[in-house]
């Protein structure tokens, strides 16, 4: 399928499930909240890694970063302004540090993120232990249909700011990095303003995506906030799903939050040991993600 | 090809199968009143879990022994639906919110601890369920004036700054070393003993915090080794409370006067740490010499789970369970006429009176506790004491 067309079947899903508060209870309408958050995750960590092939672990750091500035301008600012300068601190955080940490490449990129997210996570809890909180409470946030719409949005630009890049010159510039950065250079891609271009775009919707769960949590605790596994839980949905397919990282959401919905309550270790089982199949014997399997399958 | 469709069927029943609620209905006749709460069974705070879920399971056997929970119109058994929220207070308010918008539970429980307390009371606010809370205090939480939680126990943190600093004054006490566990509760407290312990002229000669899961206190002994203060406050957790008591008694830190935030009170406390547990003081006040119903209680638990009660949780839980059942009698289980009755009610417990103002219990008085002999004693206040304070003079 063309990319034009894969983009309308994933906004056609998404504007499907809009109907959800309509059909369903607050429990429904919180299932959805979480499969679009992890839409949107994925498929920023996919316009980066996916494309670029630069792994990065530390995705988290800009959800986290996110979710502080939303929680922190409580009832400072309006929200609206305070989701936008989630995204834009997380685009600021990406420009910063994109250009030393695209420098290193491989395993050492891989470990630099993750580096990267785990230090922003103990600054940000000394400098909250220092200004006496251990934890914030922001009570009086919008209503869970508002978030539900809001967390929509943000999964369909998500999509939409993955395809504009996919079919760009940015988008073919990154692939021709993935497959080798030399001679892409050599070609004349810019490489080094093509990575930091793709890590400031995979950052700010994750920016906006934290904030927006610090809503819907309403409870911000930096070691939850910058939690690792949800870097971890990013790169093994778009494995899943296909990183390098716009469908993918729906599909791969959409699995994990069944998994999740059927088993986090009752056997969160189950949960857990299910997820690196399935990452480890998919990383062995089926590397292109159901999406790349399932489709080309039916192609051939 | 078949092969695997036939694993992955197998895994799908084996995951539906286990998605099923665990406790299932077991009574006839009227149904059950279903009960949701979320319980630390694994992570940090699973060796203090235990006492409160223990005084769960005692209440809800008596209330079924007598016939069910009174709801004004009918008795109706209890039945229990919980999840383990792994010590995480996010993963306590995912539950919450199943519990009341999937599960559709009648009533709620507490989980354990102020940070999951603090977690879930949002979840509570929005969707509008009361919950008699227990093993948490959050003045911070309590500013904030929500409408849905309550605080049962009398250990608020701006209280227990005053009273442990009134408590150091009459005992003599002119240096003290602050140890604080970066958890909400411990943290709340230390904002309030550092201005209380100014006002006592009692200086603070080392000041230090430590993450949650500290795993070595050391280098944060040596140093009050060496400032040798008159008392060591340890704001700590039941996880690193032992670690404290462990390695103060290998380092020989001489304070008279050892403080020990929570832990010391459960039951496996004493025997864990033997002498070296002798003459601790902790936070709590209540003790089996309180009521007849506490005496009562007391020999309930032991005989059915072979140990003591936790004095500060389990006596904690098992009153937030009181206070419910007396709740439910006159307001059945409609939510709004229970926030109601249990915001205005005045209850009969295991710890005397308790009623509320706000979300806090104002009549029970702030205590503290001490190990002497291996017993839990009652030293402060001494209107409330089964003992005298006593210094700690050996490990």
């Amino acid at each position: 399928m063309s990319p034009a067309r894969d983009l309308m079947v994933v906004l056609a899903l998404l504007g499907a499930s809009a109907g959800v508060p309509f059909l369903g209870g607050d429990y429904w309408i919180g299932v959805g909240i979480t499969a679009f958050m992890w839409v949107a995750l994925t498929q920023s960590w996919s316009l980066l890694s996916g494309l670029s092939g630069y792994v990065s672990l530390g995705h988290v750091v800009f959800y986290g970063l996110g979710a502080y500035v939303v929680v922190a301008s409580w009832e400072v600012l309006p929200i609206a302004v305070s989701l936008a300068l989630a995204a834009g601190a997380a685009a600021v955080f990406a420009f910063a540090t994109g250009m030393p940490v695209l420098r290193v490449r491989g395993p050492y990129f891989v470990i630099l993120t993750f580096g990267v997210a785990e230090l922003v996570k103990f600054v940000v809890m000394a400098a909250e232990a220092a200004a006496g909180n251990a934890s914030r409470l922001i009570l009086g946030t919008p209503e869970i249909e508002t978030l539900f719409f809001l967390m929509l949005a943000l999964a369909a630009a998500a999509t939409v700011l993955a395809w504009g890049v996919r079919v760009s010159r940015l988008g073919h510039g990154l692939r021709a990095i993935r497959e080798d950065e030399e001679a892409a250079e050599t070609l004349g891609v810019p490489v080094a303003r093509y990575k930091l271009l793709a890590f400031v775009l995979s950052a700010c919707i994750p920016g906006a995506v934290g904030g927006a769960m610090a809503l819907r949590n309403t409870y911000f605790e930096p070691l939850q906030a910058f939690d690792p596994m949800i870097s971890f839980s990013m790169i093994a949905m778009a494995v899943i799903g296909g990183s390098d397919d716009l469908r993918g990282p729906v599909v791969g959401a959409a699995c994990f939050v069944f998994l999740s919905e059927m088993l986090w309550a009752n056997a969160p270790q189950l949960y857990m040991i299910i997820l690196g089982l399935l990452l480890v199949i998919f990383v062995l014997f089926v590397p292109e993600g159901l999406c790349g399997r399932l489709f080309r399958s039916r192609g051939a | 090809m078949s092969t695997r469709r036939g694993i992955f069927n197998t895994v799908i029943t084996a995951a539906f199968a286990l998605a099923l609620p665990l406790d299932s209905a077991l009574a006839q006749g009227a149904k059950p009143v279903r009960i949701g709460f979320s319980i630390a069974k694994t992570g940090i705070f699973a060796s203090a879990a235990p006492s409160q879920l223990n005084a769960y399971e005692l209440w809800r056997e008596q209330v079924n022994a007598r016939g069910g929970l009174d709801t004004g119109r009918e008795k109706r058994p209890v039945e229990f639906v919980q999840y383990d929220d792994q010590s995480n207070p996010g993963q306590a308010a995912k539950i919450y919110e199943k519990l009341i918008t999937q599960d559709k539970v009648d009533l709620l429980l507490a989980p354990w601890g102020t940070p999951t307390h603090i977690a879930v009371a949002p979840v509570l606010e929005r969707l509008k369920f009361p919950m008699v809370g227990n093993t948490a205090a959050s003045s911070r939480l309590r500013d904030l004036k929500p409408g849905n939680i309550w605080f049962t126990t009398a250990a608020i943190p701006d209280r227990i700054g005053k009273e442990l600093a009134a408590m150091l004054k009459e005992n003599g006490v002119k240096s003290v070393a602050l140890l604080t566990n970066v958890l909400p509760f411990s943290k709340e407290i230390k904002g309030f003993l550092e201005p209380a312990l100014k006002s006592a002229a009692i200086a603070i000669s080392v000041n230090e915090e430590y993450p949650p899961d500290v795993k070595d206190m050391t280098a944060l002994l040596t140093k009050v080794k060496q400032a040798n203060p008159d008392a060591v406050l340890a704001l700590s957790y039941p996880s690193d409370s032992p670690l404290y008591v462990r390695q103060a008694k290998e380092l020989g830190i001489g304070a008279k006067f050892q403080f020990v935030l929570i832990g010391p009170t459960i039951d496996f406390f004493p025997k864990l740490l033997g002498s070296a547990a002798n003459d601790i003081v902790t936070v709590g006040e209540w003790s089996p010499a309180r009521n007849a119903r506490a005496k009562a209680f007391y020999d309930a638990y032991v005989a059915k789970f072979k140990e003591k009660p936790d004095y500060l949780d389990s006596s904690l839980s098992f009153l937030s369970c009181e206070i419910l059942e007396q709740a439910v009698k006159t307001a059945g289980l409609d939510r709004s006429k229970l926030r109601e009755a249990i915001g205005k009610g005045s209850f009969e417990t295991i710890n005397g009176n308790i009623k509320f103002k706000g979300v806090e219990n104002t009549v029970t008085k702030t205590g503290f506790l001490q190990i002497q002999n291996g017993e839990v004693q009652q030293v402060w206040p001494a209107s409330m004491s089964t003992a005298k304070y006593r210094p700690k003079t050996s490990w």
